[in-house]
């Protein structure tokens, strides 16, 4: 029997062999920077892309009209503009920024054959924004006007699209594999990992898909990828936090988690048992708990630094005896037994589990239903449900509050997904007034909000000119660069 | 005649598993149309897409179209990026095979030589010892050994890749990671088989003539033991080619059945029925291969 033993032994040195690699520094300043993704782009074409892994990619391969500051006011990227009229705003493109990654000049003409195309395509999710354009006219290579079937204050900023060549849209290019901007990185090569470099220095950067979270974890300590950014449960990041060679870096995030009502439910419909509901949950437990770092709590959909947002809302304490006393006034016989769906996320599981225990000595009985991610959304749009965990992503716009709480909105025409109907509301969300639209919300509680997700992003100690963006956006991958020291 | 027969019963099983993930993946909440256009997407819009895609169409329509599409050997395209599915198999299945057989071949390995070490010395310590290994193998989850042969083999000791596909070594985790939970059901039916066969009158024959126990063992006793192994092997290798969907995701193996669980969630209907019709066939191939080593291993199964 010794055969067995002297070839185990061979199979070790055989492994031992397979992955040694150390690089010199030299080498490592020119090396490509790999960032492991918890999930790979679907579609890289702007005018599908609508999952965020392709949505942050698009930002750095294409440019758009529009983009956003800190207040997330509208600003110019790649034009400037003006309102002609309630229903005409025209563009003036920045000339120095207009050049494709294949060498041909942006113009006037790929701004307009973009939407035209974009409005044609019955099978894209963003064609539905631009349906109230009339038509687009160009008056000459650099400025173009869109005319709008109704006037729409908010217009421009939703031109946030990336800009094509007209030439490879009528040649029907392939954008979704192999995509053509002018952004900061340009496209390279998509096989297994997607491959981009970086138009100014010629630095290349892999994405790497890496679907678990330990793995990702694993694979940065190890060295084989060298940034991993947010899709962490708080244990991993405190693992890292304590690891000599990683650097991680936090801040505060505008990713809004909300518990999700169903207002013409019986029970829901009540004011006093959303009250009670908000009562029932203790955010700052769970924000300490289960929550990344510089995750706070939230008010409303947009954050208080935004220029739609409201500071001076104030959360809904944790009061399980005040809740219960609610639901008592509200006729409700105790324990109250709700539904709460959620997805299969391990994370979302998690909370549920912990919101469940929260709400017991409420007098709230919650049963817990996870569904996987097809089931649970399609229940939601259909307003299948009594209360449910859901994040809105990459918000911009107060526009949201009319989509997701007015009255004329519910789906499929918008997202009102608790099928809310307030006049009052209804009349200051068109008097655009957003200080008394949140208030009313937060009054009302169509919803309850929970927090905003902190941001984070952890590196090895060689990489540096990164830092994470409040909406989880990776724009600085037009700057990241090894530092050999 | 057997060869008909044989045929008439792969249709058969091939046309069920169609019809089967035909109707099941249509009853399953989700439509692919949300999915692909959004919430906010007009009732017009929606009507417009489904037509185009010939959802709108009676479930018996588009299952016979599917049907004429397959007998032309055209697998159809992605709904969500319309891509050609034959060559998302194509990209795929290879990955799964090669990771299946690597994860075989380390379980037979392992599994067999220890499951006739057991049997020779069965009921003393080497014996005890084998068959706890054995059942701890068999009881850890691939989730909770994956993650741990990460840490000791790739980030502690730095011999092999944490995971991904673009070093040679990548594939020896993720097939240690099954092939170790295989070779504990090996060793367990190894042993079990071979106890059994060792108390047979023609070994007790054999052993009386003066042959070695070497030969005993491996001519005589292995020989007859052999059925049940095969079966569990076949079963296994059917199992492993229809994609392992945990050790695929933890070791980002990009497999046939990641992209089947991908299809599902995003309700891409053509994919999914591409991917189990693989996996389909896949078992069938499996089981008429078993048939065969069955055949080769015990000349009375030939009558069969």
């Amino acid at each position: 029997m010794k055969w067995p033993f002297l070839f185990y032994i061979l199979c070790l040195i055989n492994l031992a062999a397979c992955d040694r690699q150390v690089l010199p520094d030299n080498d490592v300043q020119n090396a490509a920077i790999k960032f492991a993704i918890a999930q790979s782009p679907l579609n890289l074409d702007p005018r599908y892309a609508t999952d965020a892994s392709s949505e942050r990619i698009c930002r750095l391969i294409y440019q758009s009209l529009v983009d956003f500051d800190a207040s997330m006011r509208p600003i110019p990227q790649l034009a400037t503009w003006n309102a002609v009229s309630a229903q005409a705003y025209q563009f003036n493109l920045i000339l120095s920024r207009n050049v494709f990654h294949h060498h041909e000049p942006l113009t006037a003409d790929d701004v307009k054959a973009t939407y035209d195309s974009l409005v044609g395509l019955k099978d894209s999710p963003h064609a539905s924004e631009f349906a109230n354009i009339h038509h687009i006219a160009v008056q000459n290579q650099d400025t173009l006007t869109f005319y709008l079937k109704q006037p729409d204050a908010h217009f421009a900023e939703k031109l946030i699209i990336g800009i094509l060549p007209k030439r490879l849209i009528e040649a029907g290019h392939d954008f979704s594999r192999q995509p053509v901007g002018n952004g900061a990185l340009a496209f390279e090569h998509w096989q297994n990992q997607l491959r981009l470099k970086r138009v100014a220095d010629g630095q290349e950067v892999v994405f790497h898909e890496v679907k678990d979270s330990t793995v990702r974890v694993l694979k940065l300590i190890k060295g084989e990828v060298d940034l991993i950014q947010g899709d962490l449960p708080p244990e991993l990041v405190k693992y890292l936090q304590s690891q000599p060679d990683i650097k991680v870096l936090s801040t505060t995030g505008s990713n809004f988690s909300y518990l999700g009502l169903n207002v013409q439910h019986p029970v829901l419909s009540r004011l006093k048992v959303r009250q009670a509901l908000a009562h029932a949950i203790d955010r700052e437990a769970l924000i300490r708990q289960v929550m990344v770092p510089d995750t706070r709590v939230a008010g409303a959909i947009l954050p208080p630094e935004h220029y739609a947002g409201n500071a001076d809302l104030r959360a809904y304490t944790y009061n399980p005896r005040m809740a219960r006393q609610l639901l008592i006034e509200a006729g409700i016989q105790l324990p109250l037994k709700l539904v709460y769906k959620t997805s299969t996320d391990a994370q979302r599981v998690r909370f549920a589990t912990i919101l469940q225990a929260q709400m017991r000595p409420a007098g709230i009985d919650l049963q817990i239903n996870s569904l996987d991610w097809g089931t649970f959304f399609s229940d939601i749009k259909h307003g299948n449900f009594e209360l449910y965990g859901l994040t809105w992503v990459g918000i911009k716009t107060p526009e949201i509050y009319e989509k997701a709480f007015g009255s004329e909105y519910f789906t499929p025409r918008g997202v009102n997904r608790g099928r809310y109907r307030d006049a009052t509301l209804d009349a200051f969300l068109l008097e655009k007034d957003w200080r008394s639209v949140t208030l009313r919300i937060h009054q009302q509680l169509p919803y309850i909000p929970l927090w905003y997700e902190g941001q984070f992003v952890a590196f090895n100690r060689h990489i540096k000119n990164y830092a994470p963006k409040s909406d989880g956006n990776w724009d600085d991958l037009a700057t990241i660069s090894h530092d050999a020291h | 005649m057997i060869l008909l027969y044989r045929l008439t019963r792969f249709i058969s099983v091939i046309f069920g598993v169609l019809l089967l993930t035909f109707l099941l993946i249509h009853l399953v909440p989700g439509d692919p149309i949300e999915v692909m256009l959004g919430e906010s997407a007009s009732t017009v819009d929606r009507a417009e897409l489904r037509r185009d895609l010939g959802l709108d169409k009676p479930l018996i329509y588009q299952f016979g179209h599917y049907l004429n599409q397959l007998a032309h050997g055209d697998l159809g395209r992605s709904i969500h990026t319309k891509e050609s599915i034959t060559s998302l198999i194509a990209a795929r299945y290879p990955a799964t095979v090669k990771l299946a057989f690597v994860s075989l071949l380390i379980a037979l390995i392992v599994g067999v030589p220890l499951g006739v070490y057991a049997a020779l010395r069965a009921n003393r310590w080497q014996d005890f010892i084998v068959t706890i290994i054995s059942v701890r193998f068999a009881a850890m989850p691939v989730f909770w050994l994956g993650p741990v042969l990460m840490l000791f083999f790739a980030v502690w000791l730095g011999w092999l890749p944490v995971s991904g596909m673009d070093n040679h070594g990548a594939i020896v985790l993720p097939a240690i990671t099954l092939g170790l939970g295989l070779s504990a059901i090996l060793t367990r039916m190894t042993r079990t088989s071979l106890l059994e066969v060792l108390n047979d009158d023609y070994i007790r024959t054999a052993r009386a003539k003066g042959l070695s126990a070497r030969t005993v063992v491996l001519r005589h006793a292995l020989r007859a033991a052999i059925l049940p192994i095969i079966t569990i092997v076949g079963l296994q290798m059917g199992s492993l080619l229809a994609g392992t969907v945990i050790t695929e995701t933890i070791f980002s193996w990009d497999g046939i059945g990641r992209l089947l669980v991908e299809s599902i969630e995003k309700r891409d209907y053509p994919v999914t029925q591409a991917c189990v019709l693989v996996v389909a066939l896949s078992y069938v191939i499996v089981n008429l291969a078993t048939d065969i080593l069955y055949q080769l291993a015990d000349p009375r199964m030939r009558s069969y």
